[in-house]
């Protein structure tokens, strides 16, 4: 029971007999471009652990299908569509940037000053137009240019080298697929770390955010190899070790 | 969205322009809707948290399941489980929204930094918590030394925002009593007026 109670200004609070954990506030993700392939596919994914979804698409109605698909296959599903990036980023403790590299720098703009101090996952790979190679400079990676461009939130590179098909099965050829992290905060990477396992994917930390640029390059790498192969879209990485 | 915030830092210790950017650059932007956990019993408190637009309570759940309310933060107060929060273990308390809120958070490592970075913070914090642990002081005194009329007028009079604008049966279990019992102390001293 309580020994003393208090308010004021800063509502102090001194108590004993500690009580069982009953269960987790919510973590609230952000997920902007949600109906795109990859998107969607974490969208999917993410319901259904203890997260509250917001859903932000160019087009609303969209969102508001995928809202709808998510929640016919789960009911109790904490899930939304909102009309506006800059909200559902306000309202997140996680935001998800699941849109093509050339699309970030304009929505960094438009979420720049809610995403401060928070976690924000860059999925985004940096392919030219006939994605045989990278846009961005060898000495840099499109997770580095987002950091740039927002400046106090936490980056960590993730999804990126997982297919979007990959969401719906996890486990390929008997192998449960890896899903790499890139991040400079520890703390920020453990939270997406989980994520990945919500997702079904194993998490391997790779490094810090700069390890982001061979991370992009391997997601290059296995498009390119998906395309030679015809692997179907359904193909991943996996370290294999003892 | 940190207009309060520095509003009120400002009230205590003047933040030059610079001060104010830094100190900006800490500062975690949330809006919680109305009945979400910001925090639940049993998780870490992650932030302190300060209440920008709308009202935010704190409690316990007693042994029936029942909250009994300990704190609540309307405009420009402060609210978080403060052991949890620097000691950064399990709350025991449950932090939720009253209303639809806009909030500023500061992370343990935000809070950290901001300490070693400015020095005008820590002179904050620690009149932060001064008045706190004043108001802590009071209200102990206040509950054990006065009748129940006494108890309800003292609340009105230091925090009558919070009565005018949280449900009675809050109030009621803020001040440790059924609701019943709220409304004939209520009674009794529209009677005696």
């Amino acid at each position: 029971m309580p020994v003393s109670i208090g308010d004021g200004p800063f509502v102090l609070v001194v108590l004993c007999n500690q009580t069982s954990k009953i269960m987790s506030a919510k973590q609230t993700i952000a997920i902007i471009g949600a109906t795109g392939s990859i998107g969607s596919g974490i969208a999917r994914s993410l319901a259904g652990g203890s997260n509250r979804l917001l859903l932000f698409a160019k087009q609303l109605d969209k969102a508001e299908t995928l809202v709808g698909e998510i929640k016919s296959r789960n009911a109790s599903a904490d899930v939304e569509a909102l009309e506006c990036p800059a909200n559902a980023a306000w309202e997140a403790d996680i935001i998800i940037l699941a849109v093509p590299y050339g699309a970030e720098r304009e929505l960094a703009e438009k979420i720049k000053a809610v995403a401060n101090q928070k976690v924000v996952i860059s999925i985004a790979n940096p392919l030219n137009a006939t994605y045989n190679g990278l846009v961005t400079p060898p000495d840099t990676s499109a997770a580095e240019t987002l950091q740039q461009l927002l400046p106090h939130s936490k980056v960590v590179k993730a999804f990126n080298t997982t297919f979007a098909a990959d969401f719906a099965n996890t486990v390929i050829a008997g192998k449960q697929v890896d899903t790499f992290l890139a991040g400079d905060d520890e703390n920020a990477v453990a939270t997406v770390s989980g994520l990945v396992k919500t997702a079904g994917f194993n998490p391997v930390m790779a490094g810090g955010l700069a390890v982001s640029r061979t991370l992009e390059s391997m997601a290059l790498l296995l498009i390119s190899l998906n395309i030679k192969y015809n692997y179907n879209w359904l193909a991943g990485w996996k370290v294999l070790h003892q | 969205m940190y207009e309060v915030f520095f509003r009120k830092f400002n009230e205590k210790i003047a933040l030059t322009r610079e001060e104010e950017e830094l100190i900006k650059q800490y500062l975690t932007p949330k809006k919680l809707r109305r009945k979400q956990y910001l925090l639940q019993e049993g998780d870490v408190c992650k932030y302190i948290c300060i209440v920008e637009k709308g009202a935010m309570k704190a409690y316990v759940l007693n042994e029936s399941g029942d909250e009994r309310i300990v704190g609540f933060a309307l405009e420009g107060w402060t609210i978080g489980d403060l052991s949890s929060f620097i000691k950064q273990e399990p709350a025991t308390l449950n932090i939720d929204a009253l209303e639809d809120c806009e909030l500023v958070l500061i992370s343990k490592a935000a809070h950290d930094e901001l300490i070693r970075l400015v020095p005008k913070y820590e002179t904050y914090i620690r009149i932060l918590m001064t008045d706190a642990y004043m108001a802590l002081q009071k209200r102990t005194a206040i509950m054990i030394s006065m009748s129940l009329e006494e108890q309800y007028k003292a609340l009105l009079e230091m925090y009558p925002a919070v009565v005018q604008r949280v449900p009675q049966h809050m109030i009621a279990s803020f001040m440790g009593l059924t609701p019943e019992t709220l409304s004939r102390v209520r009674g009794r001293i529209t009677s005696r007026k």
